[in-house]
């Protein structure tokens, strides 16, 4: 092979570097060193001038490989790698030597440093003495998207992708879509009715062409990577013929599977065999098989009741495979379970509820279903004391961080109660009042003043019941008082936790979760809706507890994301990616156990090990794992290496 | 099984009713119970200051003769002993410096005298060996209450008994770790296993008040009143507990919340040990009826359980 010409260009970085090595000697040297064509330096490489110097050099040397001795290379070496390349040399011949923060930096001695610096460029001389001239990996995008969780945020990034004209599968694993945004009653700051505004949203979701809904499933795996996902999707039987029920309901009156108020389950879901809450759309009803007693015994009730013959309990489950571009995790929320909160759990009284149950029965109250009732006797409670910050900021319930939504949503039922019952009183325990959102803190000083809402700073110690009370041990901090309630209803505002089995998916999505269980963001400031697998992107509440406008702003937030990726045919990947050399390959595996990101498989027919490229993060673990030398790393072989070692040793 | 006995202090002076109990309901049970032929105080609560070194030096000085005697595990009835016993241990497991800063005051105690050549010591190292069992674990863990309810002689049957834990059983839960702090069921088991009926009221581990009877009696009397109150209401006969200094703000404070709350009647109040060795059929001059403030014995009489 013949010799390359390699130029070495020394930045002085002002005097960061040139105050401690001696730049003129440095440079003197370069040039008598065997390996290097050209050097020379600059005071500031990065600059303009300084760019147009190497362009120059590149041009009028005829230089095959350069190597810029300046600061480190996740500052600059892809400036640099763009100079080269508008002059049509490899951007992969051009390497960065790092004399900033591994050298002038560190030291104070010039002799030495000059020294080290050398050693250095000519360690960094070898590598692009011997690296490949490399081009980005090209992959295709398929431009359809999934969304998995059909609550608001969910909804509105589905149609964001659609309305911008890509499909979009939704995936929601209730049998309607909605998620929790269904259950509430009036929402806070307008105080309109959720249901309503959230119907607007379901209907246009269910007849949009662009958008196919998947109800009663649930995402089971996810393969591929980036614009090539595959998704296995599980439809679970309704056992219902969505064709010939008619939602009239004789079937839900015979079913002997009752479901408790307070048990965590979709709105309107009091048997077995329940009608799905949906605004918009038709009535159709599904049968839970967890819970039919027809699995676990002999029951056949609703099917003896159907006048349609709707009912088939054969029906089996249904596993679809999707092919898509890009996934957005919309999954939710869900309440801390009040009972293991052992100083509110008062064996599991009735009247002590989560503020998600409030809700319901507020709902229920607005739809006019009568005026509002306790669960344990049906009385209509005078007194109701709310409860802030159960499980949220409090470490040892493993919960240290705030839940955001509660002190807004506490404020909005306190002001709904007093009109449902006019002659109420509701109290309020909080630690701190968080209402920092747009228009949040006049609304909770208004919400107080205009409804007479007794609010104490100070935690609730202990509940327990006396009589048809539930007594409620508190302080006021402020008054510096212990206080006592006799309360006819307990509302908990328990810790938002993240939804059921969303740990499980997340690794079926081979995404992480943080402590919580909450998804994890690839930066928490900077890319808050992406995961750190790229493709895959972060909806709403799923990622942190968050009210219904901020879900839709990080919802469009993903779905804009999702546009991005769509926007481009194909999509460029690093090529510094492992390779194998099948002369050496025995064909062992070592490298597909070893590899983190699922990009090595062996090959069948041939045994020899594979490299699916666009997987690949080039970590290195594989070529350290092989035992025949036979995987090896593009520009890292082991040769160069070597060479490299030579250089710096 | 073998096991080593800390009483305490209170149980040789105030509650000897306790310790005499607990020594006879343990020979009954064929528990090999053995009390250490040299102890010393407890501490009596575990040190809340920073610095907690010296006042560490007991607890674990007790522990390291447990295993001189050749036991591995030690038994109390007393909750306070328990809690600074079972806390100064976890503390040596967990700390090595304190570890290794208790190891050098049990070396100083075995320092030879000057004088002194000819003797040879031999020092052994003390890292956490011995287990701090409370009396109710040996029940619960141990023998078992299902055992125990068969071997009880004398069912206790139609006797209505709230059990009152108090705070040093159950807290701090990660250091004690006896039972759920909030929600606990062991004196609860215990007293099925003998055939009484228990009687579930919501103050069965908040505070009695404790050393607030030295400084601010009123205050205690107030806490007392409270739960005893709410035990009665829910209709109990009697109440049952372990540790003696509840034993006296339950017991003897009556007296004063009669003066207070005049609608109060009195209830009587037993260590979980007596009620265990009546079962048992003990021979009843240990249960020292006479050291109670509030006779139990017409309770007792009227159940059929004294003649």
């Amino acid at each position: 092979m013949p010799q390359k010409k390699i130029g070495v260009f020394v930045c002085h970085c002002g005097i960061n570097i040139a105050s401690v090595v001696q730049i003129e000697e440095l440079v003197k040297r370069l040039q008598e060193s065997s390996g290097v064509y050209y050097a020379t330096d600059y005071k500031y490489m990065c600059s303009e001038p300084g760019q147009a110097s190497i362009r120059d050099a590149i041009k009028e040397k005829e230089l095959d490989g350069i190597v810029v001795a300046c600061c480190s290379p996740s500052l600059h070496e892809l400036t640099f790698r763009r100079t080269s390349s508008s002059v049509d040399l490899n951007p992969y011949l051009c390497e960065i030597a790092n004399i900033r923060e591994h050298c002038s930096w560190v030291h104070s001695d010039s002799t030495l440093a000059t020294e080290k610096a050398q050693e250095i460029i000519e360690t960094i001389v070898e590598k692009v003495r011997l690296d490949e001239a490399l081009d980005p990996i090209k992959v295709p995008v398929n431009k359809r998207a999934m969304v998995i969780g059909g609550g608001i945020s969910g909804i509105q990034s589905a149609l964001d992708i659609a309305d911008s004209g890509y499909p979009v599968i939704l995936v929601e694993r209730e049998a309607a879509i909605g998620g929790h945004m269904a259950e509430l009653s009036d929402t806070f700051l307008t105080l309109e009715k959720s249901s309503e505004l959230l119907s607007a949203k379901q209907r246009e979701v269910s007849v949009h062409s662009n958008i196919q809904l998947l109800t009663y499933s649930e995402v089971e795996d996810l393969d591929g990577y980036v614009g090539n996902f595959k998704a296995t999707i599980k439809k679970k039987a309704k056992m219902v013929d969505w064709d010939k029920c008619d939602g009239c309901g004789k079937c839900i009156a015979v079913c002997p599977v009752k479901v408790p108020f307070d048990q965590e389950h979709p709105l309107g879901k009091e048997n077995a065999i329940y009608l799905p809450l949906l605004e918009a759309g038709p009535k159709r009803v599904v049968i839970d098989k967890g819970i039919c007693q027809h699995f676990s015994g002999e029951c056949s009730e609703c099917q003896t009741a159907c006048p349609k013959s709707a009912i088939h309990f054969d029906e089996q489950d249904e596993t679809l495979e999707e092919e898509i571009g890009a996934v957005v995790v919309a999954t939710g929320y869900s309440m801390y379970p009040k009972d293991r909160i052992g100083e509110y759990g008062v064996d599991g009284c009735e009247d002590v509820i989560d503020g998600l149950q409030f809700e319901r029965m507020l709902a229920a109250w607005e739809r006019g279903e009568g005026p509002l009732r306790r669960p344990s006797d049906g009385k209509t409670p005078r007194d109701v004391v709310f409860v802030q910050c159960s499980g949220s900021r409090d470490p040892e319930h493993a919960m240290p961080y705030c839940s955001r939504i509660c002190c807004m949503y506490t404020v909005k039922e306190a002001m709904v109660y007093r009109k449902a019952v006019p002659d109420g009183q509701a109290y309020v325990f909080y630690i701190d009042i968080r209402t920092g959102g747009k228009g949040c803190e006049e609304f909770t000083q208004g919400g107080i003043a205009d409804n007479r809402l007794i609010y104490m700073r100070g935690k609730v110690s202990k509940l327990y019941r006396e009589g048809d009370k539930v007594v409620v041990w508190g302080v006021d901090t402020l008054m510096g008082k212990k206080v006592e309630i006799a309360a006819d209803l307990v509302v908990l505002a328990t810790a938002t936790v993240p939804s059921p089995g969303a740990k499980e998916l997340a690794q079926r999505l081979k995404v992480s979760a943080d402590d919580y269980g909450f998804f994890q963001e690839v930066h928490p400031k900077l890319r808050p809706v992406e995961s750190p697998t790229a493709g895959i992107f972060l909806s709403g509440a799923a990622r942190a507890p968050m009210d219904i406008p901020e879900s839709i702003m990080h919802a469009s937030g993903a779905a804009s994301k999702v546009l991005a990726l769509f926007s481009q045919d194909d999509i460029s990947h690093e090529p510094i990616v492992a390779f194998v050399d099948e002369d050496y390959c025995s064909g062992c595996g070592v490298c597909v156990e070893t590899c983190p990101y699922g990009a090595r498989e062996l090959q069948g027919r041939k045994r020899v090990a594979k490299v699916i490229e666009v997987l690949c993060q080039g970590c290195g673990a594989c070529i350290a794992a092989c035992p025949n030398g036979a995987c090896q790393q593009r520009n890292f072989q082991a040769e160069q290496c070597l060479y490299m070692l030579d250089a710096a040793l | 099984m073998k096991v080593s006995y800390y009483p305490g202090c209170t149980l040789k002076d105030k509650t000897t009713n306790l310790d005499d109990s607990t020594k006879a309901a343990a020979e009954a049970l064929d528990i090999d119970m053995v009390e250490l032929p040299e102890w010393t105080c407890c501490g009596a609560t575990h040190p809340l200051t920073e610095e907690k070194i010296i006042n560490l030096v007991p607890q674990i000085r007790i522990l390291s003769n447990v295993r001189t005697e050749g036991n591995d595990s030690v038994t109390t009835t007393c909750a306070f002993c328990y809690n600074t016993l079972k806390r100064a241990n976890k503390a040596v497991i967990d700390d090595p410096i304190k570890r290794q800063r208790m190891n050098a005051f049990l070396k100083d105690d075995k320092r030879i005298p000057e004088y002194d050549k000819e003797t040879v010591y031999d020092f052994k190292e003390y890292n956490g060996e011995t287990k701090v069992v409370h009396f109710l674990e040996i029940l619960r863990d141990t023998i078992g209450f299902e055992t125990l309810s068969n071997r009880v002689t004398k069912k206790l049957e139609g006797l209505k008994v709230a059990p009152y834990y108090g705070c040093q059983l159950l807290r701090p839960p990660e250091e004690v770790d006896l039972d759920d702090p909030e929600n606990p069921s062991i004196l609860e088991d215990f007293l099925r296993s003998l055939g009484c009926e228990v009687v579930n009221f919501p103050f069965k581990s908040e505070c009695c008040g404790s050393y607030l009877s030295l400084s601010a009696p009123d205050a205690a009397t107030r806490a007392s009143h409270t739960i005893l109150r709410s035990a009665l209401k829910n209709g109990a006969e009697a109440v049952t507990l372990s540790c003696p200094l509840c034993y006296y703000n339950m017991d003897k404070r009556q007296d004063n919340i009669l003066k207070l709350y005049a609608d109060f009647s009195t209830v009587p109040v037993f260590f979980f040990t007596q009620l265990l060795a009546l079962a048992l059929g003990v021979d009843e001059s240990v249960m020292g009826w006479n050291k109670h403030h509030i006779d139990p014995t017409p309770l007792l009489k009227e159940k059929g359980f004294l003649s």
